[in-house]
């Protein structure tokens, strides 16, 4: 390896900062890359690591802050200027187009020509060859059409396009989570042989064990700032644990007494897309909360309860009776309601108002045919905005207009003109202000007292730690491991949920 | 993506209207269905409405929908005809051209740099350019001059005695878009964008250059239209032009296009305007009554777009 004080590292960022309306995205990012280096970038979500991908792709522009290449300052100012820098993004949600061809992805944007015109015959030996001398012969015809190729192939297209022309820098956004554990290698493998040719790799994840076993030095980024930098090799674990997690467990809420009554939810051997095998007992004033990584499938256990994804296996009982959840309208009538984790795609009608979406659900109260009760409509509404103390001018605001916590009480609060049996949160404090999750968890605190039994959903580790009862370790659709919340520690999860 | 193997389905269609009729009509009108001069006569009616579904093609392949081809066709049928006594065929056609060039600016500008949805701005365009056109002459007829040489020759001068020039200028326009689309970056980057914008994006291809000229494309082709129309009838009518746009989708949803964008061709949007204007004057001279004309054109769009879906979902 080169001596790292004379020669400039090949990539480097300087208090890069980024907002978007009041989130600030990245708040402060220190960060180099060295050419023939895999450096890895370590963060839970939220931590802002798909911003920073975009800000060195050219799809945003830092706000603040320096970015160099080979220690000159180098403005990304699109995407077309990161490519003539030679920086490559491998993204999560792939970037190719499903109805051309393996070849034709790989040199979009650069077709090679002949006198003006396509020249595909040219594109498709190009397209062979690159395959073959890449070593990637999962990658099979280049003349088959993207949108039939395995998630593993599609990295290896995204891949084979970010290589087709010099390449200086390969930023990969979790790589290997939708990758089986052969195919995780065979691209580990890959990486290195591409680090022999100098290239600077910045691997983003946050499976602990993979960072080992492929980096040279790994960053930790919380809550869109850098934190510390590591040689990865004998990496202090529990360190690197605490910069992750480590935040003022400042906002406190009073965790509820523990006043738990009957079970009323119990899941045996569930499966669904997504859930394999999951079999607990919830009881009525209870808030059980599930801890899990990215990609642990959560959120599939919930929209297997709430009959999104409808459970192919097993049995769910609510309150001792066995239910069958085909469709939201069966969860509902059971009992169970969502508040989703995507509220604006899934738990708002945006183009509508407060009121609106207060009243939706319960229709039936107020619509009969064609008639419309409109005191009986506002006589909803109003208990829900006082209710929960939702802060809009008047309930014919449009929702979008409100912050994210008031939106988000209103995703929770359309809920509780009948309180459910069992409400499940996914991520429901995420672009929440202090104050508004605050208020929320009291509100559900007054309907634990009469019963209500909440699956608390969060990647937040120290507020899913503070606020459940009994904790439930999440991977890959199972449970591992339950743990009583009050004597759990965030370190502790945190280290158990990356063991390999 | 252009596919060969999904061109023969559509030439067995037609091969089978053409037996159809060939088999119903011989026996009620002297004459076959199929012979030379009623081919030709086909190929004439197919002129128009395959030269704005060409255009049509690029529009719905980039996700897209124009909705006011009819209204330019006529728009500039009327304005090129007026310009025939005072200004002669030259300058008559660089009107009509440019007047559908300039439609498609509007409709392009707005759709690529606005966020307003094509199928608004064009129905928006659509309505504007009827009401120009309505204002000529009071709405009546305009009668081309017989002694406009060049512009009467557009829709009535046949080459070597047999071929009618509309169809080689629908088959030279044919021949340049099937160029661009399929030859060229520019026509693969259509396809990128129909298949996934954001990718396209992301790659670095400048997305609102491309629709903008693509809607450009497709009111120029409608304006060449209006002038060919106008030539073919000997008059240009302001309230001509109508459905025109419905019938150049119906042929480019026939042949293959996808309505989501990325899948297409040149030669499946002219097999299906061919079978189109087959089934359009195959019914037609087996006397069946122009309602239920309708009726069976609806039915088999409906069936050729199912069986194109299907084929295309079973393959996942």
């Amino acid at each position: 390896m080169s001596t790292h004080g004379d020669t400039p590292p090949l990539l480097e960022l300087r208090g890069v900062r980024k907002h978007f309306g009041g989130v600030k995205a990245l708040d402060g990012v220190d960060f180099d890359l060295r050419a023939g280096e895999i450096h890895a970038l370590l963060g839970e979500n939220g931590a802002g690591k798909s911003t920073l991908i975009k800000v060195l792709g050219g799809i945003h522009r830092p706000d603040v802050g320096e970015i160099r290449m080979d220690g000159e300052p180098t403005e990304l100012r699109d995407v077309a200027a990161a490519d003539r820098a030679g920086i490559r993004l491998i993204h999560q949600e792939t970037a190719l187009a499903p109805n051309l061809s393996v070849a034709e992805n790989i040199f979009l944007g650069r077709e090679p020509t002949r006198l003006g015109f396509l020249n595909r015959r040219r594109m498709v030996t190009d397209a062979q060859r690159l395959r073959d001398d890449l070593g990637m012969p999962e990658l099979g015809n280049v003349n088959a059409l993207v949108g039939t190729l395995t998630v593993a192939q599609l990295q290896l297209v995204e891949i084979a396009r970010a290589l087709s022309s010099q390449a200086r820098v390969l930023v990969l956004g979790e790589p290997t989570a939708a990758l089986s554990e052969s195919e995780a290698t065979a691209l580990h493998a890959r990486l290195r042989r591409l680090r022999e040719q100098g290239v600077g790799i910045i691997y983003i994840s946050h499976r602990l064990e993979e960072i080992g076993r492929i980096a040279d030095r790994v960053t930790v980024l919380r809550d869109g700032r850098s934190i510390g930098t590591q040689p990865a090799a004998g990496f202090d674990r529990t360190e690197l644990v605490r910069w992750m997690v480590g935040r003022d467990i400042g906002h406190d809420y009073p965790r509820p007494p523990r006043k738990p009554g009957e079970v009323v939810l119990k899941l045996s051997d569930l499966h669904a897309p997504g859930v394999h095998g999951v079999r607990f007992e919830l009881r009525s004033g209870e808030i059980l909360g599930f801890a899990g990584l990215f990609g642990a499938g959560r959120t599939e256990l919930a929209h297997a309860l709430f009959g999104i994804e409808p459970a192919t296996a097993g049995r769910i009982e609510v309150q001792g009776v066995p239910v069958t959840i085909g469709s939201p309208a069966d969860a509902l009538a059971a009992g169970i309601a969502l508040v989703p984790e995507d509220r604006q795609r899934e738990g708002l009608v945006t183009s509508q108002s407060v009121g609106f979406n207060l009243a939706l659900p319960w229709a039936i109260e107020w619509n009969r045919g064609p008639f419309v009760n409109s005191r009986r409509r506002s006589q909803i509404i109003d208990r829900a905005v006082s209710g929960l103390g939702i802060r809009c001018a008047n309930s014919e605001q449009p929702v979008l207009a409100l912050s994210g916590g008031n939106q988000q009480k209103v995703v929770v609060g359309k809920w509780l003109e009948r309180p459910p049996r069992v409400l499940i949160l996914d991520e429901p404090t995420r672009g929440v202000d202090v104050g508004a999750r605050a208020e929320m968890f009291a509100l559900l605190h007054r309907l634990m007292d009469q019963g209500l039994a909440i699956i608390l959903i969060s990647s937040d580790l120290p507020e899913v730690l503070n606020l459940s009862h009994r904790l439930m370790l999440y991977r890959n659709g199972r449970i591992l491991r339950e743990l009583d919340a009050e004597t759990a520690t965030a370190e502790g999860v945190m280290a158990e949920l990356t063991l390999p | 993506m252009m596919n060969i193997r999904r061109l023969l389905p559509l030439l067995l269609v037609w091969g089978g209207l053409l037996l159809m009729f060939q088999l119903w009509i011989a026996p009620v009108q002297a004459g076959r269905f199929v012979r030379p001069g009623n081919m030709l006569d086909l190929s004439q009616q197919v002129s128009v409405n395959a030269m704005l579904a060409f255009g049509m093609t690029l529009v719905i392949l980039i996700g897209g929908i124009d909705l006011s081809v009819g209204a330019v066709t006529a728009l500039a049928g009327v304005a090129a005809v007026a310009m025939i006594p005072r200004y002669g065929s030259g300058a008559a056609i660089v009107v009509g051209l440019a007047i559908g060039a300039g439609v498609g600016s509007i409709n392009g500008a707005l759709a690529a740099w606005t966020k307003m949805p094509p199928f608004i701005i064009t129905l928006g365009t659509m309505m504007a350019a009827r009401g120009a056109a309505l204002q000529f002459n009071e709405n009546q007829p305009l009668p081309v001059p017989l002694d406009a040489g060049l512009f009467v020759a557009l829709g009535n001068e046949r080459f070597f005695d047999w071929l009618p020039m509309q169809v080689a200028l629908m088959l030279a326009v044919f021949a340049g878009l099937f160029v661009l689309l399929h030859r060229t970056r520019f026509g693969q980057h259509l396809f990128a964008i129909g298949g996934n914008r954001e990718a396209a994006r992301f790659t670095g291809i400048r997305v609102p250059r491309h629709d903008f000229l693509v809607y450009v494309l497709c009111g120029t082709l409608a304006g060449l239209a209006g002038i060919i129309q106008a030539s073919q009838l000997f008059s240009a009518i302001p309230s001509g032009g109508i459905n025109f746009e419905l019938n150049a989708i119906a042929a480019v949803v026939v042949g293959g296009t996808s309505f989501t964008g990325g899948i297409g061709s040149m030669p499946g949007t002219l097999l299906g305007a061919i079978i189109i204007g087959t089934l359009d004057k195959g019914l037609n001279q087996a006397g069946v009554h122009y309602s239920w004309q309708s009726v069976i054109k609806g039915a088999v769009i409906l069936a050729a777009v199912w069986f194109d879906v299907r084929r295309r979902f079973r393959k996942e």
